[in-house]
């Protein structure tokens, strides 16, 4: 009886894993693709960009999602979601490529120096799988669930939670009058 | 030091260009496009006849690139809701019908040449996508104007 159970999770996470690794990979082949674009003339980019978060925070942002709701279009939304999420995917890949990129140069740097921290070797390099794994993680939600994941997916839970707490309320209203008389008294 | 006398001679172009010209033009989409059209379209150069008699070429190039990727950094930080506001204000600045402005920007995306160059290409992207938009919003927002009657307010005004 077990296995059966077990059997469906064990598939549905081994599907995750290696959905997990073929996104990993797959922005390691866009860094050989773009490699140059990267390599362009960096100073004037690198002196008006804006910084990472602040760029997230464009893409992802909830006023313009909100503004868009508002407009009550329903082409304009579709839109604004295909765009969005085509954007957001594009910054993941970006950000996923500017950190191999930066171990790259910092892996070539290591070679040459004669004394190496071998725990701040190590800790560095486990903050850049969890930064990878964060990237690759984070596509996936982006191409399953569309941009604004990380938020419906926290707005449902409590939704949900909500609901499973009112349930709970008229499944055993005793109980709840029961709790709520001991913690008055 | 020949640097800080440079810099301090751009940075003279830079405050010139901004009192004199851009404080002149109404909202930052209008300051883009203006700045753009002052870059030539096969060598990427800026140029601008009366800074560079003041500051020098080279001085006036830079006040005008450096006065380009700004604006274009506050339109790509802008809030949709803001830069659709940027949008119609260009649009009611120039001298075309809303209508066609829009058409004539969905179909030849005239906003591509007023990127500056070497930009970060997500940034480049966003804005891009946000123009899209705004034009989509506005378009819908003309649409709703066509469609509902004329407000009392305005019919004195129309009428005259």
């Amino acid at each position: 009886m077990g296995g059966a159970g077990v059997t469906p999770s064990l598939a549905i996470a081994v599907a995750a894993a290696l959905l997990l690794l073929w996104l990993l990979l797959r922005t390691d082949a866009d860094t050989g693709d773009q490699d140059g674009e990267l390599h362009r003339d960096r100073t004037l980019a690198a002196a008006y960009a804006l910084p990472p978060a602040e760029l997230a925070t464009r893409i992802f942002s909830r006023s313009d999602r909100e503004f868009i709701v508002h407009t009550g279009s329903a082409r304009l939304q579709r839109l604004y979601c295909s765009e969005r999420r085509r954007l957001a995917a594009q910054w993941v890949r970006r950000t996923a490529r500017e950190v191999n990129r930066i171990m790259r140069e910092h892996r070539l740097a290591s070679r040459a120096a004669s004394n190496l921290n071998a725990i701040s070797e190590m800790r560095l390099f486990l903050q850049y799988l969890e930064l990878r794994l964060l990237c690759s993680s984070l596509l996936l939600l982006i191409h399953v669930f569309g941009p604004h994941a990380l938020a419906d997916l926290a707005s449902q839970t409590g939704q949900l939670y909500q609901h499973i707490g009112r349930v709970l309320d008229n499944v055993a209203p005793a109980n709840a009058m029961n709790s709520s008389g001991n913690s008055a008294a | 030091m020949n640097n800080s006398v440079q810099f301090a001679a751009m940075q003279s172009a830079r405050d010139d260009l901004e009192r004199r010209t851009l404080a002149g033009i109404n909202g930052d989409l209008a300051r883009l496009i203006y700045l753009a059209s002052t870059r030539d379209y096969n060598s990427g150069v800026y140029h601008h006849e009366g800074l560079a008699a003041r500051f020098g070429q080279e001085q006036a190039r830079e006040a005008l690139q450096t006065a380009h990727c700004d604006t274009f950094r506050r339109l790509v930080a802008l809030p949709l809701q803001a830069l659709v506001s940027e949008l119609e204000i260009y649009v009611n600045v120039s001298r075309e019908a809303p209508d066609g402005l829009i058409h004539a920007w969905r179909e030849l995306e005239p906003y591509r040449v007023a990127i500056p160059m070497e930009m970060d290409a997500t940034m480049v992207q966003l804005f891009l996508s946000n123009i899209k938009l705004a034009l989509e919003v506005l378009e819908l927002r003309q649409k709703l104007s066509q469609e509902s009657p004329p407000s009392a307010s305005l019919q004195p005004l129309l009428g005259r």
